[in-house]
């Protein structure tokens, strides 16, 4: 089957908001999760995974153009929306379920109280986890275009940043761009990032759970995806070399491949 | 009412070597502290303390004092502690200018806090309340993004502890307190009275508006000033009331020496980047070559995000025609005194100038900033001097053009 290079776009009223919605390909659904930068486009790496999955991308409440309602003050109250989301779109569990950076700490959450809700999961480059030895990088203490270029090895060479992020940008994109930031504080400013309680409900999550990192992440160190393979009983780490923080648009190939061997084995 | 003259000063740590703004190309938050000479400090508390004494000596009818944190701009992290000192050795008004409430966790401390300072001092203190600037919530770690709420939530509730009897219990979004019960309350009744202070926030001018308190314009362009007060006028027309000059307050950078040469060159320790609030890059660079303080220095540099972290700014107040007038007067020394961001002559000069300033804005309390950067103590004592004695008697009863209707006084030439 082709890449499916579109997918409908759309706008639904779901889970209390207007959520944004891409969704394509078919067979059995595949929730992802986005991460602090939002849902820039339909991913390559969501292309691929299409010819097999039933690929479902919302934008979080506050992010892309979903409504933000003032009551969703942390991750857990995403973790919850999530939910609701999912039993709003009919969406057929236990589900696949993928969270990149931000989005793996949301799903994460989820997984700790809600493991009916899931097969199998992917967390990548996941938040959530305060590192003992290194730091979450701050993007709170830095501009927008500098926390970006960050979560790349090397951005130049990545087709999707030039695509979305590698020209100069418009004040519309340089608004959602701190829409996405504001949106990120409003809900993990204190502890940063990271969760007092997290490490110690990881070890009662019965998904099997696939972490993914890259190498060279300068976000979330390596050192995350070790934890949370420690703590996670059925979970392997899996690290792909020469990449940054989003393997998802810096290795799009490499990274769905990994998926649909995981989801398939 | 009669207008009201008060002294501020920053009093910032000037004794930083130029050398480390060259490597760091910033001056807060993250520049070190390892850079800090506390011996330095002390010495600047005892001069910057005698120089508010001075001015209530020379005739003002007040101090202003503020708070600041991780920065050289000023060694004031307590604004209530300022207010403390500085009301032990002046005769007149301490306005705070103010209390960052957004980074407290316990609003009813501050309420707590003024009211001791307003007993101690005999009901002189003015209590302005700011939402601080982004580099006061990346300090403290208040969250930015709620910093509006938590700003208008803790002003609410230090009024009603002031103004309703406890105790009571608060329950709101960010703040959560068993037993509202201060014991000490203020002696000026309902209140001292409250002032918000910005860097032209429209909305914050609109809030001020609605709660009918003196909005203090800090240290920005006159033709700004002027749009402040339009908007604050036009909130109150829609409100049904009119507010006198005592709604508006106006601090403005002043360098007033014997000569205009004099207090030209004196001036340049007004511009510049020693004091900047967090800025560097091309700012530091201009304090280098031309001044050492912080008019001029509000936007560039490579961390604006420091002064606007995510959520902190609005998109309006980003874009606002007064941003943009603000950022045009940003470019030189000469073009901060043009804009009307530092003003500087002899008491003949400067006089006309604050005439002229008085004629288009009509601020009930006109608030000198005239001790900055690295001035030094001796030409800082004789402007405080030239001020009280020939400026402030000068100006006390002029009427504003916008209340007699008369011609603008002109700018000199």
């Amino acid at each position: 089957m082709a890449a499916v290079n579109e997918a409908p776009h759309m706008m639904t009223d779901a889970a209390g908001i207007t959520a944004e919605l891409r969704r394509g390909g078919s067979g059995a659904p595949l929730l992802v999760i986005h991460g602090e930068f939002g849902v820039p486009g339909w991913l390559e790496s969501f292309a691929q995974l299409a010819e097999h999955y039933d690929v479902i991308v919302p934008s979080l409440p506050g992010y892309g153009r979903s409504t933000r309602p003032d009551w969703i003050m942390d991750v857990h109250d995403l973790a919850a929306w999530v939910t609701w989301f999912a039993r709003d779109l009919d969406l057929r569990t236990p589900a696949n379920v993928i969270g990149c950076s931000l989005g793996g700490w949301v799903v994460a959450e989820i997984a700790t109280v809600a493991p009916q809700f899931f097969n199998k999961l992917v967390l990548v480059g996941a938040m959530g986890i305060k590192p003992e030895r290194g730091e979450i990088f701050d993007y709170f203490l830095e501009g927008g275009l500098t926390g970006l270029r960050r979560a790349f090895l090397r951005p130049e060479q990545s087709s999707e940043f030039m695509r979305y992020w590698g020209k100069e940008w418009t004040a519309e994109e340089a608004d959602l761009i701190e829409q996405h930031r504001e949106m990120t504080c409003r809900i993990a400013w204190k502890p940063y990032m990271h969760s007092l309680t997290l490490p110690h409900l990881l070890p009662g999550v019965i998904t099997p759970t696939l972490l993914v990192w890259g190498r060279e992440d300068a976000i979330t160190p390596l050192e995350c995806g070790e934890i949370y393979q420690h703590a996670i009983p059925h979970s392997r780490l899996t690290i792909i070399e020469n990449c940054g923080h989003m393997p998802e648009i810096e290795k799009p190939a490499e990274f769905a491949h990994l998926v649909e061997n995981f989801l398939a084995g | 009412m009669t207008r009201k003259f008060f002294f501020f000063s920053e009093m910032g740590y000037n004794a930083y070597p130029v050398e480390a703004f060259e490597k760091y190309g910033y001056s807060a938050l993250l520049f070190p502290n390892s850079i800090f000479d506390p011996e330095k400090a002390r010495d600047l508390w005892q001069m910057f303390l005698r120089e508010h004494e001075y001015a209530s000596e020379m005739g003002f009818d007040g101090s202003v004092c503020n708070e600041h944190h991780n920065n050289v701009l000023s060694m004031q992290e307590s604004v209530n502690i300022s207010a403390a000192v500085i009301s032990q050795r002046i005769k007149g008004t301490i306005a705070l200018i103010g209390n960052p409430l957004p980074i407290h966790d316990n609003p009813v401390r501050v309420a707590e806090e003024i009211a001791m300072l307003d007993l101690i001092s005999s009901g002189r203190i003015i209590s302005g309340f700011v939402r601080g600037t982004g580099i006061e919530q990346l300090s403290t770690n208040a969250n930015p993004a709620y910093n509006r709420e938590r700003f208008e939530e803790a002003f609410a509730l230090i009024k009603k502890a002031w103004t309703v009897p406890g105790p009571f219990r608060w329950e709101g979004k960010h703040y959560h307190l068993r037993v509202v019960n201060p014991w000490q309350l203020p002696l000026q009744k309902p209140h001292p009275p409250i002032w918000a202070a910005g860097i032209l926030s429209p909305e914050t001018i609109r809030w001020a508006a609605k709660q009918r308190i003196t909005y203090l314009v800090l240290g920005s362009a006159l033709d700004a000033t002027a749009t402040c007060r339009d908007i604050y006028h036009e909130v109150a027309r829609e409100d049904g009331w009119a507010p006198t000059s005592g709604h508006l307050g106006y601090l403005i950078h002043t360098c007033v020496m014997d000569t205009d040469d004099e207090a030209y060159d004196m001036g340049r320790h007004h511009y510049g980047g020693a004091s900047v609030i967090g800025r560097s890059g091309g700012v530091a660079q201009s304090a280098l070559s031309s001044g050492t303080g912080s008019a001029g220095a509000a936007g560039g540099g490579p961390h604006p995000e420091w002064m606007a972290p995510p959520g902190y700014m609005s998109k309006q107040a980003k874009t606002s025609n007064m941003a943009r007038e603000r950022r045009m007067s940003e470019g030189s020394y000469d073009a901060a005194l043009r804009a009307g961001l530092i003003v500087t002559g002899s008491p003949k000069t400067i006089i006309q100038k604050f005439k002229h300033i008085i004629d288009r804005t009509d601020p009930g309390y006109l608030t000198f900033w005239a001790r900055e950067g690295k001035k030094p103590h001796d030409a800082t004592m004789r402007g405080i001097e030239l001020l009280g004695k020939e400026v402030i008697p000068a100006l006390r009863e002029h009427p504003s053009a916008l209340v007699t209707g008369k011609e603008v006084t002109p700018w000199p030439q």
